[in-house]
C-alpha cells in the first residue's frame, strides 16, 4: 500500500498556494450551494484529506464521459483534485493491461474494501445473461455486483450509467439498464449528462472528501446543488420566453436576435442540469448560447421523447383517427343508451295504456257522442 | 288499442260513460307502485328537448331570483329547479345517457314516497308555471315545462292535492268543465246571461266562423264578461256561436297533471270548433288554456288545427286593425291616476303577444302606466298554473302577490287592467286580503263598454 | 417514464379521447331520443325555429335588466370567471403554442401581465364561487358532489398555471406536471359532470330558443 500524502502536500508540490486552495474551496462551496463561511473548513479538510481510492469501470459506453471529464483546457485546481484521488483502476487510462490490469483491480478492491468509491460510466446490458458487454471474460453485471458490494458508494457517471441512456433507447436490444436498477444496497449518486459536466463530478468528490458523505440528492438520485433547477429557469434567454418572443426557425430574425428556442424544440423547461450556469469548456458557452435548443440529454429516456425539434407543449399533432374513433364509440354508447331509454319509455307507454284500458274499457274505442245539435 | 299510450289513444268524449277517477284509485296503490308510477309519468313523454334541459342545469340558482315564491319568502326550497329535483334524479337513473351507471353504482338515491309527498307543495302550491325562471336560465332550461311533466308524475302517483285540484280534474273528465255543470245547464246559463244583459246570444249553432270559449269561473263569478264576449262579437259582425260541447277552456286537468283529462278537454274543444267549421277559436282571458290550445293542441290531436287559435286580446287587436272594431275613448278618471296593465304570463312571456292588449288599450285612449316589470318580464300574479284553485295555498299566494302589489302601487295607477280570468281573481283576492283599494278591471269588459255602436249607445 | 412524460403522452392522449367519447355519448344519448314534431301554427311575430335557437344562444349570455338587480353577483362573477378563462386559454403564449403545434393555427398572444391579471381574477372568482356555494342557501340546497368537484377541477389548473407562470414555490417541472395532469383530470371529468355545460348550455338555449322563437316570444 502506497504512503498516503495529503492533498495539501500534493498541491504545494505543484506550486499552488494555500490561498489558491481557499479560493477553490469558496468556489466549490458556492457550486455546492453551501454558505460561504464553509469555504475555510472545506479548504482545511481538503488539504488534510488523504487519497481516496477510486475504482472506475467502463461498461456499455462510448467513452464520451471520460473524454469530457479528462478533457483539459487549462489545468486548474479541480483538475488536480483528480490527482488526489487514487484512481486505482481505469481500463482506458491505466498503463497496465491484460492480466496485470485484472490483478490491479483485485488488489485495489481488496485493499480498500468498504472504503473505495466505485465510479461507472456506461449502462449495463442484461439480455442473455449480460454477454453483450464483457471485460476479461466477465460480464459487466458480474463485475458490478462484485465491486459494488465492497464500495462505500457508487457514482453513476453519464446518462447511460444513471438511467440507461442511449443503449437503453427503444428497442433496447441489449436490455440495457442504469446502475440504480441493479445496485440496491449502496448509496448511488447519479451524475447524468451526455456527457456530464466535469465540475459536477469534482463537486461531488469535494463534498465526499470534505464531509465524508454524499451530497443531497433529488428524486432521480442527482445532486440537488447542480440539478435543483431547470436549464429554462437559469437560461439567459428566459426573458424572451416570458415576453413571448420566439425563434421559429434556425435562420429567422428571432434566431438572429437570440430569442427563446422553445418553439424549435428546446427541452430546457424540463431538463435539470447546470449547463446554463456552469457552462462548458471552461465556462465558455453552452448549447443554447450557441443557438441550439437543449436536447435534455441529462434526463431519463431523453432519446425516446420524440424529436429534438418538436416543442414541448406540442406533440405530433392531435391523433385525429383516434379522436374520430372515440367520437364513434361515444355515438355508439350514446345511441345504445338512447335506444334503451326509448325501449323503457315504450314499456311505460304500454303499461299506461293497459291501465288506461282497464279504467276506461270499451268506451275508449267507440264514439258515443254524436255531432252537436 | 293496446300498446297505445292513453295520451295517443282515441279519447272518450265528455258526457260518455263516467271515467274512473285515477286520483282516488291511486290512493290505494302500494307505495312502491305509486313511486314507479310517478317516475314513469314523468319520463314517458320525454323527448330530446326535455332531456337536454335535464342535462343542462348548472345549479347556478338564478331561477330562484326570478321566482315570486322564493323572492317573497326567501325560502330556498322554492328554487324553481329544486321543485323537480326528485324527477331529475329519476331521469338520471332511468333515462339519461349515463343511466346504467347511475343504476349500477346507486349514484342517485331512490326517492321515497314520503319525499315525493313533500314535493307536492313545491310542485302545486308554489309554482305557477309562469316561465319567469325559464327566461332567466342561462342554460335555457324551460323549467315551467319540466314542472308540467313532473305534475304528470305526481298525478300518476296519486299525489295531486286531491281535496281540490284532483277533484276538479275528475269532474272535468266527466263533464268538460271542472265544476261538473252539465251541457244543458251551461246552455241555460248562457241564454240567461244573454237575457239579463240584453245581448243577443248564440249557443250551439251548427255553423259559426268564430267560436269563443270561456272559463267556467266566468259563468259563476263574472257573467258580465260572457255578456261582453257576446256583445263584442255581435259588434264586429262575426258569425259566431258558443258551443256547449266545447265550451270550457279551463283545462284544470292540465294543471293537475292528468294527461288523459287534458287530452279529453282539448279534443272536445277542437272537435266542437271543427264540426261547426270555425275559422277562429277564441280563448278566453285565461292563461294556461291559451298556451295549451295555441301551441300544444295540434300535437295532442296529431294534426294541424283547421282553425286559428287566438287569445281574446289578440282577436280584439285584429278587429281593430281590420277596422271592424270601433271604440270610443274612455273618459279619464277624475283623479287622473291612470291605469296599469298586468300581462298574463302565458300570453306575454310564453307566447310573445304583449303587443295585442296594448294595442287595444291604446285604442281605448287609456292613460297606461307600465309596471316596473312588464311584457315578457312581468311577475306572475301568483295564481296561475292552478295555484288559485288550492285553498291551503292562499297565504303563500298572498305573500307572492306582494311583489305585484308593490309594483302596482309604484305606478300610482288607480286600476289594474287584467286580461285573464285567473289573474283577475287573484288580483281581487290579493287586494282584498291586503286591504288595498286598487280597482281591478277586465280588458274585455272595458272594450264591451266602449263600443261605438253606429250612433246607438250600448 | 417520468410523471411529466406520462402527463404529456398517454395521459393527454387518453384524456382527450375520453372527453370526446363522453361528450358524444352524452349528446347522442339525448339527441337520439324520439323526437316529436311540432304541428302548431307559428306565431304572427315568429322568428322561426333556427333563428330563435341561434338568437337565444347569444341572447342568454346577456343578462336581462329585469333580473339583474337580484342576480348581479352571479352575473358579474360568471362573466369575470369565464372571460378570465377565455383570456388565459386564448391569450396565454404557451396555450397558443399548444394549439399551433396541434393544428397549425396561431395568433398573437396577449402580454404576460394581462394573462396574469386574468388568471388572478379567475382564481379569485373561482374561490368566491366555491365559498358562495357553501354559504348561499339556494346554492347549498342545489349543490351536490358534482358541483364541487367541477369547481375544484377548474380551480386547480388555474392555480397550478399561475404558479407555473410565476415560477414560485415549486420547480417548474413539478408544476408543469401537475398543471398538465390537472387539466387532464378536468378533461376526463368534463363530459360526465357539470362541466359538460360547455356544450349543454348552448344545447339548452337552442332547444328553448327554437320553441320560443317559433312562437315569437321573448327569448
Amino acid at each position: 500500500m502506497k504512503p498516503r500524502d495529503t492533498l495539501g502536500q500534493k498541491l504545494a508540490g505543484y506550486g499552488i498556494s494555500r490561498r489558491a486552495l481557499l479560493k477553490f474551496a469558496a468556489a466549490a462551496a458556492t457550486s455546492l450551494a453551501l454558505p460561504p463561511g464553509v469555504a475555510p473548513a472545506i479548504a482545511e479538510s481538503l488539504s488534510g484529506a488523504r487519497r481516496q481510492s477510486l475504482i472506475w469501470l467502463s461498461f456499455q459506453d462510448c467513452t464520451g464521459c471520460l473524454e469530457s471529464l479528462t478533457r483539459s483546457d487549462a489545468p486548474g485546481i479541480e483538475r488536480l483534485i483528480f490527482d488526489f484521488i487514487s484512481l486505482d483502476y481505469q481500463e482506458t487510462l491505466m498503463a497496465a493491461a491484460g492480466a496485470a490490469a485484472d490483478e490491479t483491480l483485485v488488489r485495489a478492491a481488496r485493499d480498500n474494501h468498504g472504503k473505495y468509491l466505485l465510479a461507472i460510466d456506461g449502462s449495463v446490458p442484461t439480455a442473455e445473461g449480460g454477454v453483450h458487454s464483457m471485460v476479461g471474460g466477465r460480464t459487466n453485471m458480474d463485475m458490478l455486483a462484485e465491486l459494488a458490494e465492497g464500495a462505500a458508494a457508487v457514482l453513476a457517471i453519464g446518462t447511460c450509467a444513471a438511467y440507461g441512456g442511449i443503449p437503453k433507447a427503444a428497442p433496447n436490444p441489449t436490455s440495457a439498464v442504469g446502475i440504480a436498477d441493479l445496485v440496491k444496497e449502496k448509496p448511488i449518486v447519479n451524475i447524468p449528462g451526455c456527457p456530464p459536466i466535469p465540475e459536477v463530478l469534482t463537486g461531488v468528490l469535494v463534498n465526499f472528501l470534505t464531509f465524508g458523505r454524499l451530497p443531497d440528492l433529488d428524486d432521480l438520485g442527482r445532486p440537488l446543488a447542480y440539478f435543483g433547477t431547470t436549464i429554462h429557469d437559469q437560461c439567459y434567454r428566459r426573458p424572451y420566453y416570458d415576453q413571448g418572443k420566439f425563434a421559429h426557425s434556425f435562420d429567422d430574425e428571432g434566431a438572429r436576435q437570440g430569442w427563446c428556442l422553445f418553439e424549435l424544440g428546446c427541452k430546457g423547461p424540463t431538463t435539470r442540469n447546470a449547463c446554463a450556469s456552469l457552462k462548458w469548456n471552461g465556462g465558455t458557452s453552452f448549447p443554447i448560447q450557441s443557438g441550439h435548443g437543449c436536447l435534455g440529454c441529462s434526463e431519463p429516456d431523453f432519446w425516446d421523447k420524440g424529436s429534438f425539434y418538436t416543442s414541448l407543449s406540442g406533440g405530433e399533432g392531435p391523433p385525429w383517427d383516434a379522436v374520430g374513433g372515440a367520437a364513434a364509440v361515444g355515438l355508439g354508447i350514446g345511441g345504445a343508451a338512447a335506444f334503451a331509454a326509448r325501449r323503457s319509455r315504450a314499456a311505460v307507454d304500454r303499461q299506461l295504456a293497459k291501465e288506461w284500458q282497464r279504467d276506461h274499457g270499451a268506451t275508449a274505442t267507440s264514439k258515443t257522442e254524436e255531432d252537436g245539435p | 288499442m293496446s300498446g297505445m299510450p292513453p295520451s295517443l289513444a282515441p279519447a272518450a268524449k265528455p258526457g260518455a260513460k263516467p271515467a274512473t277517477r285515477r286520483v282516488a284509485e291511486s290512493r290505494d296503490q302500494a307505495d312502491r307502485a305509486r313511486l314507479d308510477a310517478a317516475m314513469r309519468g314523468f319520463i314517458s313523454d320525454f323527448g330530446p328537448e326535455a332531456a337536454v334541459y335535464m342535462e343542462a342545469c348548472l345549479h347556478c340558482g338564478q331561477c330562484a331570483e326570478a321566482c315570486q315564491f322564493y323572492v317573497e319568502t326567501g325560502d330556498p326550497k322554492y328554487t324553481p329547479i329544486w321543485k323537480i329535483e326528485p324527477f331529475k334524479q329519476a331521469y338520471s337513473r332511468e333515462m339519461g345517457p349515463f343511466a346504467p351507471f347511475f343504476r349500477a353504482f346507486g349514484l342517485t338515491p331512490k326517492v321515497t314516497l314520503g319525499e315525493l309527498e313533500g314535493w307536492q307543495e313545491l310542485l302545486y302550491d308554489s309554482c305557477n308555471m309562469c316561465g319567469r325562471c325559464s327566461l332567466v336560465c342561462p342554460a335555457g332550461i324551460d323549467i315551467a315545462d319540466l314542472v308540467e311533466k313532473a305534475r304528470h308524475g305526481m298525478f300518476e302517483a296519486g299525489l295531486v292535492p286531491g281535496d281540490y285540484l284532483g277533484a276538479l280534474a275528475g269532474k272535468e273528465q266527466e263533464t268538460g268543465n271542472p265544476f261538473g255543470i252539465s251541457r244543458e245547464d251551461v246552455r241555460r246559463a248562457l241564454l240567461e246571461i244573454g237575457r239579463s244583459h240584453g245581448v243577443e246570444m248564440h249557443v250551439d249553432e251548427p255553423r259559426a266562423a268564430v267560436v269563443p270559449t270561456v272559463s267556467s269561473i266566468d259563468l259563476k263569478m263574472y257573467p258580465a264578461s260572457i255578456a261582453a264576449t257576446a256583445r263584442v262579437l255581435n259588434h264586429v259582425g262575426a258569425s259566431w256561436s258558443f258551443r256547449t260541447d266545447g265550451f270550457d277552456a279551463d283545462n284544470v286537468s292540465l294543471t293537475a297533471g292528468d294527461r288523459t283529462g287534458q287530452r279529453l278537454v282539448t279534443e272536445a274543444i277542437v272537435d266542437a270548433a271543427t264540426r261547426c267549421g270555425a275559422e277562429v277559436l277564441i280563448m278566453p282571458e285565461c292563461g294556461h288554456s291559451y298556451t295549451e290550445m295555441r301551441w300544444e293542441a295540434a300535437n295532442t290531436v296529431g294534426h294541424a288545427l283547421p282553425f286559428r287559435v287566438l287569445h281574446m286580446s289578440e282577436y280584439l287587436a285584429e278587429c281593430l286593425d281590420a277596422g271592424r272594431l270601433k271604440l270610443r275613448p274612455v273618459t279619464p278618471d277624475p283623479e287622473g291616476r291612470g291605469v296599469t296593465f298586468h300581462d298574463p304570463c302565458q300570453l306575454s312571456r310564453r307566447s310573445g303577444r304583449s303587443d295585442a292588449p296594448r294595442k287595444v288599450m291604446a285604442a281605448l285612449g287609456l292613460d297606461l302606466h307600465e309596471l316596473a316589470d312588464h311584457g315578457a318580464d312581468s311577475w306572475c300574479c301568483g295564481g296561475g298554473g292552478g295555484v288559485a284553485l288550492i285553498n291551503r295555498a292562499r297565504p303563500l299566494r298572498d305573500k307572492a302577490f306582494a311583489i305585484k302589489r308593490r309594483q302596482v302601487a309604484d305606478t300610482g295607477a288607480g286600476t289594474v287592467i287584467v286580461s285573464c280570468t285567473g289573474c283577475r281573481q287573484t288580483f281581487e283576492h290579493g287586494f282584498k286580503d291586503a286591504g288595498g283599494e286598487t280597482g281591478v278591471g277586465s280588458l274585455l269588459d272595458l272594450v264591451a263598454g266602449q263600443l261605438e255602436e253606429d250612433g246607438k249607445t250600448p | 417514464m417520468t410523471l411529466l412524460d406520462f402527463a404529456r403522452g398517454p395521459a393527454l392522449y387518453w384524456s382527450t379521447l375520453i372527453m370526446v367519447c363522453g361528450l358524444v355519448w352524452r349528446l347522442a344519448g339525448v339527441a337520439l331520443l324520439p323526437f316529436r314534431p311540432d304541428r302548431s301554427a307559428a306565431g304572427p311575430q315568429s322568428r322561426g325555429r333556427v333563428r330563435g335557437a341561434l338568437g337565444t344562444i347569444v341572447s342568454r349570455s346577456l343578462p336581462r335588466r329585469t333580473f339583474l338587480a337580484r342576480t348581479f353577483a352571479t352575473v358579474v362573477v360568471g362573466y369575470a370567471m369565464h372571460l378570465g378563462l377565455l383570456i388565459i386559454l386564448l391569450g396565454g403564449a404557451p396555450h397558443i403554442l399548444l394549439v399551433a403545434q396541434a393544428t397549425g393555427l396561431s395568433w398573437p398572444s396577449l402580454p404576460k401581465g394581462v394573462v396574469a391579471l386574468a388568471s388572478a381574477v379567475t382564481l379569485v372568482t373561482l374561490v368566491f364561487v366555491l365559498v358562495r356555494r357553501c354559504t348561499h342557501p339556494v346554492l347549498r340546497l342545489l349543490s351536490n358532489f358534482d358541483d364541487f368537484l367541477s369547481i375544484v377541477l377548474t380551480l386547480v389548473p388555474v392555480a397550478t398555471g399561475i404558479l407555473l407562470a410565476e415560477e414560485t414555490v415549486l420547480p417548474y417541472r413539478t408544476l408543469l406536471t401537475w398543471h398538465i395532469l390537472s387539466v387532464e383530470a378536468m378533461m376526463i371529468w368534463l363530459p360526465f359532470g357539470k362541466l359538460s355545460h360547455v356544450v349543454f348550455v348552448f344545447a339548452g338555449r337552442a332547444v328553448s330558443g327554437a320553441k320560443l322563437g317559433k312562437r315569437g316570444a321573448t327569448t
